[in-house]
């Protein structure tokens, strides 16, 4: 069993909040690993934290507690130019391809302009390196000479995993990457990105709010809520039997495309909305929605790492009933 | 640098006529002296105070030196000292104003102390300051100048800089593993320099009146060298009797400031000084409309 | 929800070929190419498409909403209880627009003023639309708060938009729309902003409100979820035009267009295990600058043969009699056409 390529040991970041002297905690002593050529999948909704976590790992946000290490390396152990070679192996796509490719460059000029981060010094090596990146991605070579702005949104997203690419990168964070696109074309990026994953061995870890589409992507699945992960385990048996009141809600808000069984099936509704993070709950965070929820639920915290099941965990203290429970409100009691 | 070539690539999209004074004052500097009919300097005592007529087009000063010459060779001066002006206030502007917003904290602040103080002194007075500890001289002229200029520059820039680093794209290129070195100089100090550029165009104009106003009191240009106040304080004792001199000078200066301020004018209100090539913008237009669809 | 059209009351809201052009300084676009669909008292119907299908434009555009600096070309007919209102005057369609007509904008909060209190904007609805005296539209105001499922009414009545979560925000602004009773709800996009487990409330509560208010819906949607959760009938749009129209019960479990069967298809689908390559389009819609002449979706259309490309398919029956059509001459029999 070779050595995790990734591990995230109890990361907390935080931020200033509005009022003077507060910090809200967008990542709350988060804990995961990532294995060689493995997706995993984050999911969660607004306010909890899965893009500062996924900041936090690249680097453009620091944790104010925790370590990510790489390889075996603490990366907050290094600096400057070590800290640099080390994180050009941890590459990040934007969930606004447009935004995060200069408007001002071709999308040639980006990518030579990776290379030569990259260290490659001979321009013709570049040159060609490019012409081999672009189909790579599934796109034609005259891309190159084109602006972002002349891409449609779907070869802009490409042209961003080239770029991560060039790095040859061991771990890849997408933070959202298909939400912007319009539902026909996400296939294209998103079988890019299968693809490279499974030929190039690169850990993924995929960020979305879309539980079915992080299903289908991702071998893993992590659920954050708040700040704090709520659920981690297998993929389809997360999906077909989850352990967590929210991850069942998430699960139920997924709509059937046949109005008969849409209008007509049973599903679990949260009520309210999701907390503001600048006040979060006690307890439980999610206990001020859960449709578990008992006078525990408000006290003490569940942890992910408790029970035997080590392999599908869940931060509530009646996992085990969770599974019964939703077929029984499902059912129509 | 590639900014300035793609604006005068593309004049057609700013309002062509505000662009017309400065691009007659430009011409008339870099060609006037060669095409005035006689040597700025020549003086014929023989001839003073003429009036306009066909061998002198607007007369002769107190020295019979060709008023129309003068002219012509003090928009080269005037054009000189503020190109001077320009380039030193830019470079100290645009480069620690960039600094200020790249590297932020303790540096931010102390630049930004020094770039207020700067701000809150008329240029004028900055000038007058300089020039009396060190006296009278051209580059004297040109160094205090700067000195008044460069803090408006610097807060241009920062805010540039601020901006752009906010940007998605710089984020991605800190992910690459970019060094700040490659960040500032390549992707930061350009964005600054083009934005604070924009409004330096406009700025010229008030440079040339200082200049002028300076040299009116004898602190600027000094005679021999035709410049413009200059001539309009050589010309003050006659003004009863040969207001022509002083009028011509003092309509020269007029028609160059108001031509910069309607470069200026035009540029704030184009709102986008970068002109694109023409098919980038009807790829705009279309998205636009593709989005509000 | 009856097959059969009725004879003897004319629906709520008919369009009948609408097409609009827009035009900026610069350029000109085809936003929407012969739309036509109708709606009856407290149906709702959904017109779904991607970016660049005119979906917006179609139902903004006729109420004068576009965009500063956007001017439409708009023809055809758009009659709304018998009234074209595209030839009724700027007054008559202000009128209408908040007193009959209802609109819901995808951002809720740039649809409200950042500067006045929730409260305040609610009860403004219906001093303007119905005439209330203040205190009676604040109270018309609580009532609304109470109806959209606002928690504690009288203490956020006295709240900003920014001191509320997105849900909430939507729920006022649902409230504004709701505020003078109108007899037709315009929701662009109404969940897209919001978090996963908030638009199913969001939903339930616009199904609620239709249903007590008996207005009809006109719902713009790229999430055909949405759609299968509320509409009785269904558009779907392609380049500013019609692709396949009919009720929704049909449309979605038996598409006939390959356009909106493409859709359907990327859906994941529960039986996708993880790994399973995506299904979707290659390419990306057409320009609308340029009116296509023949099918728009052709070049991206796997069943696309020769007439495709060089005639515009009108809309053809699906099955006869019914309300089913879709524009595709790869799937028509030709005898059974009905005129655009």
């Amino acid at each position: 069993m070779r050595a995790p390529v990734l591990q995230v040991e109890n990361i907390v970041t935080t931020f200033p909040g509005s009022r003077p002297g507060s910090r809200i905690t967008a990542c709350d002593h988060i804990s995961f690993t990532m294995n060689e050529g493995e997706i995993v999948g984050l999911v969660g909704e607004s306010g909890c934290g899965k893009s500062t976590l996924g900041r936090s790992i690249v680097g453009l946000e620091r944790p104010s507690s925790g370590r990510v290490v790489f390889d075996g390396v603490d990366l907050a152990s290094l600096s400057g130019r070590k800290l640099r070679e080390h994180r050009r192996k941890i590459q990040y796509i934007f969930q606004d391809a447009y935004a995060s490719l200069n408007p001002r460059q071709t999308i040639g000029q980006i990518l030579d302009e990776t290379l030569r981060v990259a260290g490659e010094k001979d321009a013709r090596r570049r040159n060609s390196k490019i012409e081999m990146l672009l189909p790579q991605v599934g796109l034609s070579g005259e891309i190159a000479a084109r602006y972002s702005r002349e891409l449609s949104g779907g070869q802009r997203q490409r042209v961003s995993i080239a770029r991560a690419l060039v790095m040859e990168p061991r771990v890849l964070v997408c933070d959202e990457p298909v939400s912007a696109l319009d539902l026909s074309i996400r296939a294209q990026v998103m079988n890019v990105f299968l693809k490279l994953s499974r030929e190039l061995n690169v850990a993924s870890l995929f960020i979305a709010h879309d539980l079915a589409l992080v299903h289908q992507a991702s071998q893993r699945i992590l659920v954050m809520y708040l700040g704090r992960l709520m659920e981690m385990g297998d993929s389809e048996t997360l999906y077909r039997s989850s352990r967590h009141p929210y991850t069942r809600a998430l699960l139920s808000a997924i709509p059937d495309p046949n109005p008969r069984v849409e209008q007509s099936r049973k599903a679990i509704v949260l009520k309210g909305d999701v907390p503001s993070p600048m006040s979060p709950p006690s307890g439980c965070l999610f206990h001020t929605r859960c449709w578990m929820k008992e006078e525990k639920c408000m006290h003490d915290i569940p942890s992910l790492f408790e029970g035997e099941n080590t392999l599908q965990r869940s931060a509530c203290h009646f996992a085990s009933e969770v599974p019964a429970r939703a077929a029984g409100l499902l059912s129509g009691s | 640098m590639g900014r300035l070539k793609e604006f005068l690539r593309y004049p057609r999209s700013m309002p062509r006529l505000a662009t017309v004074p400065v691009a007659i004052f430009l011409a008339v500097a870099v060609f006037g002296p060669m095409l005035a009919p006689y040597d700025p300097a020549a003086q014929n005592l023989l001839a003073v105070h003429q009036n306009p007529s066909l061998t002198h087009w607007l007369g002769t000063d107190k020295l019979g030196r060709d008023i129309l010459s003068r002219i012509l060779a003090a928009a080269q001066t005037s054009a000189v000292g503020i190109s001077f002006v320009l380039a030193f206030a830019l470079t100290i502007g645009v480069i620690l104003g960039a600094v200020a917003g790249f590297l932020g904290g303790l540096v931010d602040e102390a630049i930004m102390r020094v770039v207020d103080v700067g701000q809150s002194v008329p240029s004028l007075i900055v000038a007058l300051a300089v020039i009396g500890v060190f006296g009278t001289g051209f580059w004297i002229m040109v160094i205090a100048l700067a000195l008044a200029w460069w803090p408006g520059y610097a807060r241009i820039s920062r805010a540039a800089v601020t901006t752009v680093l906010r940007q998605p794209y710089i984020e991605a290129l800190h992910v690459i593993g970019a060094s700040p070195w490659r960040i500032f100089f390549i992707h930061l100090l350009p964005s600054a320099a083009g934005a604070v550029l924009v409004y330096a165009t406009a700025d010229a104009g008030a440079i040339a009146l200082t200049i002028a106003t300076l040299s009116f009191l004898g602190l600027g240009i000094q005679p021999p060298t035709a410049e413009w106040g200059q001539m309009v304080v050589d010309a003050l004792p006659y003004l009863e009797q040969h207001p022509l001199e002083v009028i011509f000078p003092g309509l020269a200066l007029t028609l160059v400031v108001v031509g910069f301020n309607l470069l200026g004018e035009a540029i704030a209100l184009n709102k986008t000084p970068r002109p694109l090539p023409r098919r980038l913008l009807r790829l705009i237009r279309s998205e636009q409309l593709r989005e509000a669809v | 929800m009856a097959y059969d059209q009725p004879l003897s009351r004319s629906p709520l809201l008919k369009v009948q070929s609408l097409s609009i052009a827009l035009y900026s300084r610069a350029s000109k676009v085809y936003a929407v190419d012969g739309l036509s669909y109708e709606l009856e008292q407290g149906e709702t119907l959904a017109i779904v498409g991607e970016s660049g299908s005119g979906k917006t434009v179609s139902n903004m555009a006729p109420l004068g909403l576009m965009p500063v600096g956007v001017s439409a070309d708009i023809r055809g007919k758009v009659l709304f209880k018998g009234e074209d209102i595209l030839t009724c005057s700027i007054e008559r369609l202000r009128a209408l627009r908040g007193a009959e007509i209802g609109v819901i904008f995808q951002d809720p909060l740039s649809a409200l003023n950042p500067a006045r209190t929730i409260g305040r904007q609610i009860a403004e609805v219906a001093e303007l639309h119905l005439g209330f005296s203040h205190t009676a539209s604040e109270a018309r105001a609580l009532d609304l708060m109470k109806m959209v499922g606002i928690s504690e009414p009288a203490m956020r009545m006295r709240q900003y938009p920014h001191e509320l979560s997105g849900g909430m925000r939507q729920r006022v602004v649902i409230a504004m729309a709701i505020a003078a009773e109108p007899s037709l709800l315009l929701a662009d996009e109404p969940t897209t902003a919001l978090d996963v487990t908030v638009q199913a409330q969001i939903i339930r509560l616009i199904k609620d409100i239709q249903s007590r208010l008996g207005m009809a819906v006109v719902l713009i949607t790229h999430d055909i979820g949405v759609v299968a959760g509320m509409a009785d009938k269904l558009v779907v749009m392609y380049a500013g035009r019609v692709a396949e129209y009919g009720y929704a019960k049909q449309v979605l479990t038996r598409p006939v267009h390959p356009y909106t069967q493409a859709l359907l298809n990327s859906l994941p689908r529960d039986t996708d295990l993880p790994g399973t390559e995506f299904r979707g389009l290659v390419g990306s819609p057409p320009s609308l600058a340029v009116r296509a002449s023949g099918c728009a979706f052709s070049p991206r259309c796997h069943k696309a043969f020769g007439k495709c490309v060089e005639a515009r398919p009108s809309l053809f029956d699906v099955h006869e009699g019914g309300l089913h059509t879709s524009a595709c001459f790869a799937s028509a029999d030709a005898e059974l056409e009905v005129g655009v």
